[in-house]
């Protein structure tokens, strides 16, 4: 049912209320038998939001637990949720559209999508819940990326993943302005503010901001309790330093500050979280905590896209025990809620943060660009080389020009559309990577960290143009359908000259609306994989896929004039 | 069977040949029927072949040599 063995013979006592909620016992919470009463607080937290009847409907929420899985491509929990809620809910637009925003691009949340969100009628216990629901998405996805549950017998798989428009963000919040305000404190005296006096010594305002709603606060301290607070598997600091690291990864400043307050009061001084919050593998931990660090890493939930799987057997080999193993990946479906939870509510820090993210964490090089995905794993050729000039050795990085520089032209004339300009912009796309060659951490190929580089570097030279200078684009995706449709030639390259078909290929790319321009570029004329593609866009792969046949179809119909098959008169 | 917008929407693996075996036992019944998509499918390969061997944005090789020497004058300029 999973890669990991039902372990405990002692089943969790929320296994009937679990079957209740979905007419079976699925394999996402039977892999985590070992952990007991983990899974019987994801049951409250999960009875507590989603089951009860709040500001929301269950079938609204039911739509953003669907919206958050297609967002992360999680085939099992698509189906999960499908299954629990069948039915297509009539979920409003606006609460749909904040809710998968927050899923795909936590840190862009910002007061004005809360405001909008309001203006459409909710209030701010109904936000809170699509918060926390959208928190609750995050981590039975996380859960279900590590564990790796096989699809249950009593769900129908899933049919190909929708493509959500979800836009891409375009400037991130300056100013951190709470999105929710405190309530009155009637919560004082709860047991759930006893529990987290007692392990802050104080309530921090994540969980402030929370208690008009006590059965959801209550669940969310007892998920606290189970996971993170007890010590009889993973240590309470290897489990902190998991938090500190996701949160680090998913740019979360708040999260972040108050893990590594936690891990001072645990002995941790800060300059050490502060090498984690940076790159965990600088830190002076273990080998040993390293390797947990590098695959709880991979269950963040930003950056997505094809990043790599994590690997349980790496961390058998370290010799971590199954129930640990599990565990980790429960804490870090721990982190992404809580991380979600503070996206959505924006909390004011408890600290003076000691690391606050901004878009250049997502890409060094201008506050505008888009995402650098840093998040392919696999064997990269340039390696060695890249490690030689990370050491100082500046004259190998000769090499890496040679080998890209025909790739990173490519890209840059097919987008800026000047052969000066992109020989201009190709040169500034090598020294740029120059000076960040010391932050590339080696978790995509070289290529594709450069790819991205050059992909920001012209979308840039594009916003600085000025609108007269504007290529003329071609009707967006609205509406589009093939209109041409009779026979081309069976050769319709011998049409005519090489140069006329390199005429009429550039002229045709260039007029493709930009996002598909960047897709065709990537693939067809870059020859990047479909992964590659999608990592230095930054786009899931359903998506990219999406934008390159629309591209491919659009170049199609502007093509088909020159190479269709002219009848033959009789003769 | 698959109508042809339905078709539309997911003949891109199919030409790319990453279709899974249920989606491309789909897509070839819907073919096997459909004479206008069948002219969309071969099209749009051979728009690929076109827009994959056209060179058009390619950079001359002289140019490598150039971009590769101002590039590495400027690192050292400024190592110096």
């Amino acid at each position: 049912m999973s890669q990991f063995p039902t372990i405990s013979s002692d089943p969790p006592r929320s296994y009937p209320q679990l079957v209740a909620v979905y007419g079976f016992l699925p394999n996402l919470f039977r892999a985590q038998s070992a952990l007991p009463r983990a899974v019987e607080a994801e049951h409250q937290l999960i009875d507590a939001v989603v089951v009860r009847q709040g500001r929301l409907s269950r079938d609204q929420k039911g739509a953003l637990l669907k919206g958050v899985a297609s967002v992360r491509d999680n085939d099992y929990c698509r189906a999960l949720f499908g299954h629990a809620l069948p039915a297509v809910p009539d979920c409003n637009s606006a609460l749909f559209d904040f809710s998968l925003k927050l899923a795909k691009h936590g840190p862009w949340v910002s007061k004005h999508d809360v405001v909008t969100l309001k203006n459409s009628g909710f209030d701010e216990t109904g936000i809170l819940e699509a918060v926390v629901t959208t928190g609750i998405g995050h981590m039975l996805c996380t859960l279900a990326d590590g564990l790796n549950p096989r699809l249950d017998a009593e769900l129908r798989s899933p049919a190909p993943g929708e493509l959500l428009n979800i836009p891409e963000p375009l400037s991130w919040p300056e100013i951190p302005e709470a999105h929710l305000g405190l309530p009155p404190d009637s919560a004082t005296g709860s047991p759930a503010y006893a529990v987290l006096r007692e392990q802050y010594g104080f309530v921090p305002n994540l969980y402030q901001v929370q208690s008009a709603l006590p059965a959801l606060l209550g669940a969310e301290v007892r998920l606290l309790e189970a996971v993170l607070f007890s010590e009889d598997g993973l240590s309470r600091l290897q489990k902190e330093c998991i938090l500190l690291t996701i949160s680090a990864a998913n740019l979360n400043t708040y999260c972040t500050t108050l893990q590594s307050q936690v891990l001072n009061i645990l002995g941790i001084p800060p300059e050490e979280s502060g090498r984690i919050v940076e790159d965990h593998r600088t830190g002076s931990i273990s080998e040993t905590d390293q390797a947990l660090l590098d695959e709880c890493r991979k269950l963040a939930s930003l950056p997505r896209g094809a990043s790599k799987r994590f690997e349980p057997e790496r961390l058998r080999a370290q010799g971590f025990a199954e129930p640990r193993i599990i565990e980790a990946v429960v804490v870090a479906g721990l982190a992404n809620l809580l991380n979600t939870l503070q996206a959505g509510v924006r909390a004011v820090p408890d600290f003076p943060p000691g690391r606050v993210f901004g878009p250049k964490d997502l890409y060094p090089f201008s506050g505008k660009s888009r995402p650098i995905s840093d998040a392919i794993p696999s064997e990269d050729p340039d390696a060695a080389i890249v490690a030689r000039v990370q050491k100082g050795d500046i004259d190998v990085f000769e090499e890496l020009v040679r080998r890209h520089s025909r790739r990173v032209f490519g890209a840059l004339a097919g987008l800026v559309g000047n052969i000066d300009d992109a020989r201009d912009a190709t040169q500034e796309v090598f020294l740029k990577a120059f000076e960040n060659i010391g932050r590339f951490q080696g978790r995509s190929k070289f290529s594709t960290w450069l790819i991205s580089i050059a992909i920001n570097t012209g979308t840039e030279l594009l916003r600085q143009r000025k609108p007269s200078e504007s290529l003329a684009e071609m009707e967006d995706d609205e509406g589009f359908r093939p209109r041409q449709v009779q026979k081309w030639e069976d050769n319709p390259e011998q049409m005519c000259s090489a140069s006329e078909v390199n005429d009429l290929v550039r002229e045709a790319v260039l007029r493709l609306p930009e996002k598909y321009r960047v897709a065709v570029l990537l693939r067809d004329i870059n020859q990047l994989s479909t992964e590659e593609a999608a990592a230095a866009l930054d786009l899931s792969i359903p998506a990219l896929k999406a934008r390159v046949l629309r591209g491919r179809l659009m170049l199609r119909e502007s093509l088909a004039p020159h190479f269709i098959r002219t009848e033959k008169p009789d003769a | 069977m698959l109508s042809c917008v339905e078709f539309l929407a997911e003949f891109g693996d199919y030409i790319d040949e990453a279709a899974s075996p249920d989606l491309r036992a789909h897509l070839e019944e819907h073919l096997h029927e459909c004479k206008t998509c069948q002219v969309i499918v071969d099209s749009t390969r051979k728009t690929i072949q076109i827009v994959t061997e056209s060179g058009c944005f390619t950079l001359p090789a002289h140019a490598v040599d150039s971009i590769v020497s101002e590039v590495m004058s400027r690192i050292r300029h400024k190592a110096t």
